[in-house]
């Protein structure tokens, strides 16, 4: 099922063009990974998918529905530095709790399997010991993590990520690439994701969308050099 | 102290103050609008002076300008995004300017009026301005209780409240607006000079001290119970303004807590 679809999308910034002739779709089970280089508005291209951005030409759909046919839901982590508000009076616990609300819990108690999800999340990026530790207290790469769980928390049928890994150790983002792997493979979900280790992600991602600097242009503007597709795995595609 | 009648409706008004504070306070902090009660206090001013020369209930009026006024901050927040104080000092600068100008053309003696809402009188609060603040208390508490888990996630990352499905507007402007009534409702009982103070610092103060979000609105009832009825019964024996004295009392526990935290 499409949860993406990227059709000759411009995006400028006032009257520079920053990205054009942008197309790609990320379907249920595809694990997308979206590289460039610095300042190639690989965040400006995830802002227009979110709908925080409007696009200057074309079109993004983001689909209402997961393939079960129940509204989508869009698990985003945004680039840590830029959004993590490290004075925020939360626990570990209570972040990553807050995960589970966009299931359906905005106006309803977290029940017994909402707090099994929350206890696997923080588990799966060995966080669970922190769970009462003031956020602020917490290192780059432990925020990072917990912004992870929350995510992971959330189960969502669509992962956005931008920079997911940053401070993270490779052991760590090895695992954390294994986690998306499988939930693309064998949970069906969507995954697009911006990372500058492109060498790591590429032996798990399917898809790899690249935007290069457009040839000719006044401006530093990015297109697609191409939208590789690699085979799947076999047990993908439910 | 607990026979006269205007004690008895001072602590019960502050008691409901005490219990509201610390929530809408703990959110201005975290959407770094700790001078958004200020400005709003200034612009209700506006509103004071100009039922006051309208003939208007003064409180009414007061209100029906800081819910525009609530409307037109987020509209202004939104467009200067990044230098969001920019905001703060047209509407307060404004409120303040519009204010002096419709006491200026108001000859009838309103003056002393504008005093009373500019530095707030406790004890001479009425039975239907403890009625009013009942009633706002209960509505924030409901709200507080239903929509808690939207407004975390709402404070914590706008962004990520957007794709989550929350009406990030909707509920800026909201809360705004009840942020706006609130301190129409106040203002006339602790002054417009000290509304932010009343409504900011005991958050302030319990955030350094607790972890979680919960603790942080529960240790700030506390805080702030202690500071309005000890600032009440301060200015009682000391013959003191009873918004200041709250104010001093709350700059004191800050400073403590500052020391040893």
């Amino acid at each position: 099922m499409q949860y993406i679809k990227v059709e000759d999308l411009a995006f400028h910034y006032e009257d520079e063009p920053v990205l054009e002739n942008i197309c790609f779709e990320v379907n249920s089970g595809d694990f997308a990974m979206l590289t460039g280089e610095n300042g190639a508005a690989k965040t400006t291209l995830l802002r227009n998918i979110l709908g925080l951005l409007k696009p200057t030409k074309g079109s993004v759909m983001l689909s209402k529905k997961n393939r079960e046919n129940k509204k989508l839901v869009v698990g985003y982590i945004p680039q840590q530095v830029a959004s993590f508000n490290a004075g925020f009076p939360s626990t570990v616990l209570e972040l990553v709790r807050s995960g589970r609300y966009p299931r359906g819990k905005w106006f309803k108690k977290l029940d017994e399997d909402d707090e099994k999800h929350v206890e696997k999340a923080l588990e799966s990026v060995g966080m669970w010991e922190m769970r009462h530790k003031k956020i602020g207290e917490l290192s780059g790469g432990q925020k990072q993590r917990i912004s992870i769980a929350r995510v992971f928390a959330m189960d969502p049928d669509l992962f956005i990520l931008d920079e997911p890994t940053t401070g993270m150790d490779v052991a760590s983002r090895e695992e954390f690439y294994k986690l998306l792997k499988h939930a693309s493979d064998y949970h069906g979900k969507g995954i697009l994701m911006v990372t500058h280790d492109h060498e790591e992600i590429r032996h798990y991602a399917n898809k790899h969308i690249e935007l290069v600097r457009k040839e000719g242009s006044p401006w530093r503007c990015f297109s697609m050099d191409s939208c590789k597709e690699r085979s799947k795995h076999p047990s993908s595609f439910h | 102290m607990f026979l006269y009648g205007f004690m008895q409706r001072a602590f019960q008004a502050s008691v409901l103050i005490s219990l509201i504070a610390p929530m809408l306070g703990l959110f201005l902090i975290l959407r770094r609008q700790s001078l958004m009660a200020d400005t709003l206090s200034h612009v209700s001013l506006a509103g004071v002076a100009l039922g006051l020369l309208l003939g208007y209930d003064p409180t009414w009026m007061n209100i029906l300008v800081v819910v525009v006024v609530a409307g037109i901050l987020e509209y202004l927040r939104k467009v200067y995004r990044t230098y969001s104080e920019i905001s703060i000092a047209i509407l307060m600068s404004g409120g303040m300017a519009v204010a002096l100008v419709l006491m200026g053309l108001n000859d009838s003696g309103a003056t002393v009026s504008i005093q009373q809402f500019l530095f707030g009188s406790i004890v001479t609060i009425s039975v239907q301005q403890v009625w009013m603040l009942l009633v706002l208390t209960l509505l924030i508490i409901i709200l507080y209780s239903v929509f808690r888990k939207a407004m975390y996630t709402l404070t914590f990352d706008e962004e990520t409240a957007y794709t989550a499905g929350l009406p990030i507007q909707f509920m800026s402007v909201m809360f705004n607006i009840l942020t706006g009534v609130t301190i129409a409702l106040i203002m006339p009982i602790v002054g417009a000079l000290l509304v932010s103070a009343i409504l900011i610092l005991p958050a302030a103060i319990s955030i350094r001290l607790s972890k979680s979000f919960n603790g942080v609105i529960f240790i700030g009832i506390v805080v702030a119970l202690f500071g309005m009825i000890m600032g009440l019964v301060g200015s009682y024996y000391l013959g003191t303004p009873p918004g200041a004295t709250i104010t001093l009392i709350y700059i004191a526990v800050f400073s403590v807590i500052a020391v040893f935290k």
